[in-house]
């Protein structure tokens, strides 16, 4: 974080003398109570949750956690299971945001087209992503039920399957059918937010390019893809770290299984607390949270920017 | 002509591609939560057959009238109530107060403080899951409202001062230089004159504050676990489960689960879709 721009602007608004003014308590009262409230949610749990990475505490035993030092993360260096998960993050992440961007943008650019009924179907694009999230996993649990799933029923019907599948207790099936739910769920974000950035192109730019002779085709490739791709890569950033971080869908809908199959890394964590392996779990989300702030810081950066600068 | 009325069915084609997609996993949950159950054994209620049935013969609300008879739904519904207005209230205040602060005061720390805080946004809820549970057995916060509105704010009060820093910039300087003419304090300028004229934006992160509340799962499963206190997206998972075993009354309970927040985006649709494109409203 770099503080000088606002220095900077101190000083030259401010006569010099009035710098050295009495001391102004009023701001630092107004951000106190949420100063407070994320120092006790969230910065304190945090710090506990470092403290905690390096015990072998449990949840049943918590008094009697032994301090053992970096002792959970070289068991984290051996363990096959960790590394099995990290790769599934990446399989997670590449397939919910890849899948999420494909629908995402065909859906922004019909939805920048004049037409009757768009304001219609711009809310209803919306409706997945406003629906609580365990909701969305119980209706694709259903719709892809081995008894009396819809999916199973057309799928018979047109011929594509012979008999009904139980799709969620298959390995390969159940990690597309969960990626499949996150994506119906998430892909709204992304139409809008890309869909704000289509209608922020100039509208000029297209109109040179039509007395141009510019196929609509080249008008995409050249002016809306070119304009667009900071709106996309921002979202696609976002949407991965939020990925990397997500658990309900996939606890929810086969809570990791079948087996191990889909474990992403928070989902490890999350079932080291079910089964009380505080300690262990907490080493393997830090190291997680470490490797996601990298990525956020660069997110938060552009966001303090965005708000501070006036 | 021609040109047009392919454009025309062009269109035509993609709405209804859209439509269904986005659509068409609720329909079907509509449609399921008011086809009658088949109940081979009477003194087994519990026990259902069920097959694919697109168009009910004989719709009927007794999945709606099971889930409020003979499970504590009504409960539930007012747990989630309580907790998703509680949180929005706590959001609310420290929020705006805080947002205040930064968007109007020039003070020492201002940037980093910021970022401090825009900080705690990102640190993922994993990592907080432990802690949180561990800190609130020994404060007694578990299975308290209290205690999930607590957890609850660590992501929505972040995104409520980021919405308002926004809003408060938008407001002009003049009318709380009058204020101060007329010899109100810093504090009476604020509450009776800055707040009223944001009641746009605090709505829209009262809105989102709810939303997001409602709709979580996580914090919930992990600090609400007595019946009392159990949430609408808790029990959700136990009917993803197949818990009661009854597709019907699961699709009614998730249709009432999805209900409010449904109203209030066809309420505030607009300012909604404007929230989202502004970004950065954590799922």
């Amino acid at each position: 974080m770099t503080a000088t721009p606002i220095a900077n602007e101190t000083v030259e608004t401010t006569a010099p003398f009035k710098r050295r003014e009495r001391f102004d308590a009023f701001p630092y009262l107004l951000v106190a109570p949420i100063l407070f409230l994320l120092l006790a949610v969230t910065f304190y749990p945090a710090l506990y949750a470092v403290y905690l990475a390096l015990t072998d505490a449990h949840m049943i035993r918590l008094a009697r956690a032994q301090f053992i030092g970096l002792g959970n993360f070289i068991r984290i260096w051996n363990d096959p299971l960790f590394f099995d998960s990290l790769w599934r993050t990446l399989r997670w992440d590449v397939v919910v945001v890849g899948f999420e961007l494909a629908i995402a943008l065909p859906i922004a650019l019909f939805l920048n087209l004049n037409f009757r009924g768009r304001g219609f179907v711009r809310a209803a694009v919306v409706v997945p992503y406003i629906i609580p999230p365990a909701v969305a996993a119980l209706i694709w649990v259903y719709m892809f039920d081995g008894s009396f799933g819809v999916v199973n029923d057309i799928l018979v019907r047109i011929g594509v399957l012979e008999k009904y599948h139980s799709f969620l207790s298959e390995p390969l099936a159940s990690f597309a059918v969960t990626a499949g739910a996150m994506v119906w769920a998430g892909q709204p974000l992304m139409a809008i937010i890309l869909l704000a950035g289509l209608q922020a192109i100039p509208a000029e730019l297209y109109e040179a390019a039509k007395v141009d002779g510019a196929t609509a085709w080249q008008r995409f490739r050249y002016i809306t893809l070119p304009q667009l791709l900071p709106s996309i890569l921002f979202i696609c950033l976002l949407r991965t770290i939020w990925m990397s971080n997500h658990i309900d869908m996939i606890f929810v809908m086969t809570r990791g299984g079948p087996g191990f199959n889909n474990y992403t890394e928070a989902v490890y964590s999350f079932m080291l607390t079910q089964r009380f392996e505080i300690g262990y779990s907490s080493a393997v989300a830090v190291v997680l949270a470490v490797i996601l702030m990298t990525a956020s810081a660069f997110y938060v950066r552009h966001l303090s920017r965005s708000v501070l600068a006036p | 002509m021609n040109a047009s009325i392919t454009r025309q069915f062009g269109i035509l084609l993609g709405a209804a591609l859209i439509l269904s997609y986005s659509l068409g996993p609720v329909l079907w949950t509509a449609i399921a939560s008011i086809t009658p159950e088949v109940r081979p054994d009477p003194s087994k209620p519990w026990m259902s057959i069920r097959h694919v049935e697109y168009f009910p013969a004989e719709p009927t609300l007794d999945n709606y009238a099971h889930l409020f008879e003979n499970l504590p739904f009504g409960n539930y519904f007012r747990n989630s109530v309580i907790v998703a207005t509680g949180t929005m209230i706590v959001a609310l205040l420290v929020g705006s107060l805080g947002a205040y602060a930064f968007a109007r005061f020039r003070f020492k720390g201002r940037a980093p403080l910021l970022a401090t805080m825009l900080m705690a946004y990102m640190i993922p809820s994993v990592v907080l899951l432990v802690p949180l549970l561990v800190i609130f057995r020994t404060y007694g916060l578990n299975n308290t409202f209290y205690g999930l509105i607590l957890a609850e704010s660590t992501n929505t009060a972040p995104f409520v001062l980021l919405l308002m820093i926004n809003y408060f910039a938008t407001l002009p300087k003049e009318l709380e230089d009058a204020a101060a003419v007329d010899g109100a304090s810093r504090l009476q300028t604020l509450f009776l004159v800055v707040l009223p004229m944001s009641i746009p934006g605090l709505v829209a992160g009262g809105l989102f504050a709810f939303i997001a509340t409602w709709n979580n799962f996580l914090f919930a499963f992990l600090f609400t676990t007595t019946e009392a206190t159990k949430t609408l997206p808790v029990i959700m998972r136990l009917f993803a489960l197949g818990e009661p075993a009854v597709w019907g009354v699961s699709a009614s309970g998730a249709m009432i689960t999805t209900l409010p927040v449904a109203l209030l985006f066809l309420l505030f649709q607009r300012m909604m879709i404007s929230g989202l494109s502004a970004g950065a409203v954590k799922n």
